[in-house]
């Protein structure tokens, strides 16, 4: 399977080069509030359609997405199947074996999907838009320290690479008859080994070459680093930083409320 | 007679969301063969390659192995028919010993004389005395060593090797590609994706050149290797020991391909040793 080296979707949209890295830091922290202080299915979902908006401004496809939609997916029927499980308020609608479905269950596993799904397509959004070296260079004018950022600059860069060599260890394994895929939890972490321990191998060795050759290239020899990017923060990152600010206080607001809240006894 | 082996049959690949990489590609591998599949990186040798033991199938046309259809096959099926040794040994290995990660490919095959195949394959690779090491210990010629007797061991008919060479000193090169000879003459099947053309010309007595996810040529080595107008479409050069054999064809003597060829030429041309020691 072809997989790129980087998350980065380079479309060349404002949204990609018009705002400060550190905007988009904010408001993936505020998306991901935003999601944890309401567990309405109705919100939640405008929540997930807005980052949906937001994506097609980014000029991204949905291939793009598609991994992330499918997770999202998945996740989200996982989510309605299990929580009517725990949830019995509202209407009563059925009974389903043992299970006790209703109204409340159903539309509070809605809402932990869509809350699950916000987290990974903004997370995901996040990368596509941001370029790692923004990454860094922003979490550095935040204060990180210099290694702090080239390390999580780093590890964010090596996560479809990894994915790659998962992709290509569970191949060279399967064709040596392995089966890596079937069998109940226990079983299946047990078969898992023969492609678990060659990627963390892969893993400390990619690391270890990492650092020999970021050291050989002089990281961290001087304490006074300059840099090629300049971050300019202007009117319309100030705007966007505002209004995530007020997008938080009114998140809390509501809660306090009880808008966009099912169930006030769950987060 | 010949008793084609691998048929593929008119394939197009595409992965989901991305131009075909494999183009209406036809070709036969016969039983006992010993054929290399050339080309640049993305040219669609290890796509190709990947269909011959299931691991990909085709999205049009079809790829035949012992004359059935692999898309009815299972991987486990395929895997006793045709092993498939990747480029890089540590994508695969991860048992504590030698020994185990030998046994690992025929126990999972459930294959009753196990314990005797990764034997014979670990004396066959040289790797008998190492057999209670951590392979995580071993140097890379010897680790590559490990992954092919791996493979071995499971006794398949067919056997893809993908870039056998790549990090290995000389020798380390020579012995592998003499060690799957040697598998050839036992009545194997030997399909080696390779990017050194040195050892091609060797070697692999035919070779399948790949470009753009199609086949530009195919036929024997020391033909193919010649073919000045398709080989720079490939980003192919031949190598060294078929240039100076064109040329010393001025002088009459025959066109073989292999460095051994072109050494009996020049003895030929200065007349035997006695003469090049004057």
């Amino acid at each position: 399977m072809p997989v790129g080296y980087s998350v980065y979707r380079p479309t060349g949209s404002t949204i990609h080069t018009g705002i400060d890295p550190r905007v988009k830091m904010a408001w993936l922290g505020t998306m991901f509030t935003l999601a944890l202080m309401f567990n309405g299915p109705a919100v939640l979902g405008a929540l997930l359609v807005a980052l949906l908006v937001t994506a097609r401004a980014a000029k991204l496809t949905f291939g793009d997405l598609r991994p992330y939609l499918f997770l999202s997916l998945w996740l989200t029927t996982l989510s309605v199947a299990i929580w009517p499980t725990y949830v019995h308020g509202g209407h009563l609608l059925g009974h389903v074996g043992f299970v006790t479905v209703t109204s409340d269950g159903l539309l509070f596993g809605l809402a932990m999907g869509f809350r699950i799904s916000i987290m990974i397509v903004s997370a995901s959004l996040w990368m596509m838009i941001t370029a790692p070296q923004l990454i860094a260079a922003g979490l550095l004018a935040m204060g990180l320290p210099h290694k702090a950022g080239v390390a999580l600059a780093s590890a964010i860069r090596f996560i479809p690479f990894m994915n790659a060599e998962r992709t290509t260890i569970m191949e060279a394994q399967r064709a040596r008859g392995a089966d890596l895929g079937s069998g109940g939890p226990i079983r299946r972490v047990s078969n898992s080994v023969p492609a678990l321990i060659p990627l963390f191998s892969r893993a400390f060795v990619t690391a270890q070459n990492l650092s020999i050759a970021m050291d050989a290239r002089g990281l961290g020899a001087s304490p006074h680093r300059t840099s090629a990017l300049e971050l300019r923060f202007g009117r319309r990152d100030r705007i966007l930083v505002l209004a995530a600010l007020a997008a938080v206080v009114i998140a809390v607001l509501c809660r306090i409320a009880g808008f966009g809240v099912l169930l006030g006894s769950y987060l | 007679m010949s008793e084609p082996l691998i048929q593929v049959r008119d394939v197009e690949f595409r992965y989901p969301g991305h131009s075909p990489v494999l183009h209406g590609v036809d070709l036969t591998i016969d039983r006992g063969e010993f054929v290399a599949l050339l080309g640049q990186n993305g040219a669609g040798k290890t796509t190709l390659a990947k269909h011959f033991n299931g691991l990909l199938t085709p999205t049009k046309g079809q790829v035949l192995v012992g004359g059935k259809p692999t898309s009815a096959l299972s991987l486990t099926e395929l895997a006793r028919q045709v092993g498939y040794c990747y480029q890089n040994p540590d994508h695969q290995i991860f048992a504590p010993t030698v020994d185990k990660e030998v046994r690992f490919g025929p126990d999972n095959l459930g294959l009753p004389d196990a314990a005797e195949l990764a034997d014979r394959a670990l004396a066959l690779v040289g790797l008998t005395a190492q057999r209670e090491a951590n392979p995580f210990v071993l140097g890379r010629g010897q680790r590559q060593l490990l992954a092919v007797a791996s493979i071995i061991a499971m006794d398949p008919p067919v056997l893809v090797v993908d870039e056998p060479t790549t990090g290995m000193d000389l020798a380390g090169a020579e012995r592998i590609m003499r060690l799957l000879a040697s598998w050839v003459a036992d009545g194997r099947t030997i399909i080696v994706i390779t990017h050194d053309m040195d050892v091609v010309a060797e070697f692999i007595p035919r070779s399948v050149v790949m470009a753009h996810g199609e086949v530009l040529a195919d036929g024997p080595t020391e033909h193919v290797l010649r073919r000045s107008d398709l080989l720079p479409e490939a980003r192919l050069l031949a190598p060294p020991a078929i240039t100076v054999s064109d040329e010393l064809s001025r002088f009459g003597v025959g066109r073989c391909g292999t460095i051994r060829d072109v050494a009996d030429d020049l003895v030929h041309i200065l007349g035997g040793r006695d003469a090049g020691r004057v």
